[in-house]
């Protein structure tokens, strides 16, 4: 397919209720489009997989150059071999085995959350459980104190809300300001533990020393891209799946009535509505992609969530369908930036979907609810999802 | 049937040893690591199939 340069805009596609018509949208503006801004979109599979495959040649590191972090954001931020060296590292610490150990940690909190409103009939998914559930999670796992929680939120989203690295917008004062206060909790925290190590990820990577010793700027930027990437998009996921579980009340059954379909059914949900779907890069040669030559220094766009409906892998791809959970699917991208906390991000959906239905297994959508995302958005996530059940007097 | 992976193109997605844990298991990385030689029994190797399938980066294969 030839380059198409038709003024396509991707703020065009109507994403806000549906995603089925957004990506159709996209996709069906070509293999790899150059937009109206100057950005190519890759929207096929094969473009995608070909960027994964060449990170050499698509650069996460110059992507993230337009984001004027204050501090390196370790690992996205970094291309090889530096790159290899943090993943090196950071891999074990994010390890199914390690997730093992504080899953009855995290199932106790997931628990807390729910048990709150499980005896009101009613409750928000966003508010009530999705936007907190992920920071405790954090918080756990760097070993920050809990009741720092809704400032922590606050303070999280003030920045993502206004950090999209799929836009050369200026960065606004506020948030500025927002992401300082928000490094001296982080600094203070780094000093206590530095002083008083526990048993925490933070603390492991504090733990180094001599050559491997990592820098205060490093430990920070680590902080920080746990913070950018690991809060709104299980947030999102959270909130996406309760819609489609309110929206198919088949599937919903089933995973209230076999266990072994929870797993497929957060795949499915990942592949659908991946909460990252517009990854960028920037290009560091002239390169072929699909029969379009893209010049060195170009910004690019790579469009998951068109692969990850890709009729050919998928037999109904804008379908939720437990039966293809199963199949590859790029939620969490790939190649050598594949989602960090992918292992943590799957463990969390899977305790929320377990623990919610084990309390609460019948609700539906509240009468009047509009569920939609805020669109264009870097990440995708919807705003409020009110639902209703009958009260289980349990809390 | 004989399971097999790439190390090269593993990024380490995990699908493989979730829907294959007889053939495939986790390293400290999160890895995959095949169990043994790779030669899966006959009752596992519809899973080994899916698994194949399933890899993003396909480097988990199967050799009939």
């Amino acid at each position: 397919m030839t380059m198409t340069d038709s003024g396509f805009r991707l703020e065009d596609a109507p994403m806000a209720r549906d995603r089925t018509d957004g990506w159709r949208h996209v996709r069906a503006a070509g293999d790899v489009v150059r937009t109206a801004d100057g950005i190519y979109l890759l929207t096929s599979t094969e473009a995608v997989q070909f960027a994964h495959r060449h990170p050499e040649i698509f650069s996460s590191a110059r992507a993230f150059d337009s984001l004027a972090s204050p501090v390196p954001l370790i690992p996205i931020a970094i291309d090889p071999p530096d790159h290899t060296r943090y993943r090196r590292i950071l891999d074990p610490m994010l390890a199914p085995k390690v997730i093992n150990g504080m899953e009855e940690e995290l199932r106790r909190q997931a628990r807390e959350l729910i048990l709150a409103f499980a005896d009101r009939g009613h409750c928000d998914i966003v508010d009530d459980l999705a936007r907190l559930y992920p920071t405790q999670v954090f918080l756990t796992l760097f070993g920050m104190p809990l009741a720092d929680r809704d400032r922590f939120i606050h303070w999280a989203e003030t920045i993502i809300e206004n950090s999209n690295p799929n836009s050369q917008a200026e960065v606004a004062p506020e948030v500025i300001e927002t992401a300082m206060e928000l490094f001296g909790y982080l600094q203070k925290c780094v000093d206590e533990k530095r002083a008083n190590p526990g048993e925490d990820m933070l603390s492991r990577v504090l733990s180094f020393t001599g050559d491997e010793a990592w820098s205060n700027e490093e430990v920070l930027g680590l902080c920080f891209l746990f913070i950018l990437a690991g809060l709104d998009t299980v947030t999102a996921v959270i909130g996406f799946m309760f819609q489609h579980l309110t929206a198919q009340p088949d599937v919903r059954r089933r995973l209230v009535e076999q266990p072994d379909a929870v797993q497929p059914i957060v795949e499915e949900v990942i592949r659908l509505e991946p909460p990252a779907p517009l990854t960028p890069r920037v290009t560091t040669q002239d390169v072929d992609v699909c029969g379009t030559l893209i010049p060195a220094g170009s910004p690019v766009t790579l469009c998951l969530g068109t692969v990850n409906r890709d009729p050919q892998r998928f037999p109904h791809p804008d379908v939720l369908d437990p039966d293809h959970g199963d199949s590859g699917h790029r939620g969490f991208g790939g190649g050598i930036h594949r989602c960090l906390g992918s292992h943590l991000a799957r463990r969390e959906l899977r305790i929320i979907a377990e623990e919610f239905h084990k309390l609460i297994p019948d609700y539906e959508l509240a009468p009047g609810a509009d569920p939609h995302i805020v669109w264009p958005s870097g990440t995708f996530h919807l705003t409020s999802l009110p639902i209703v059940f009958p009260a289980t007097g349990r809390a | 049937v004989k399971a097999h992976i790439d190390k090269d193109r593993c990024t380490g997605h995990g699908r493989c040893y979730v829907l294959a844990p007889d053939v495939v298991t986790d390293d400290e990385f999160g890895y995959g690591q095949i169990l043994g030689d790779g030669t899966v029994p006959p009752e596992y190797a519809d899973a080994t199939r899916r698994a194949a399938e399933a890899c993003p980066e396909q480097a988990f294969t199967v050799t009939e």
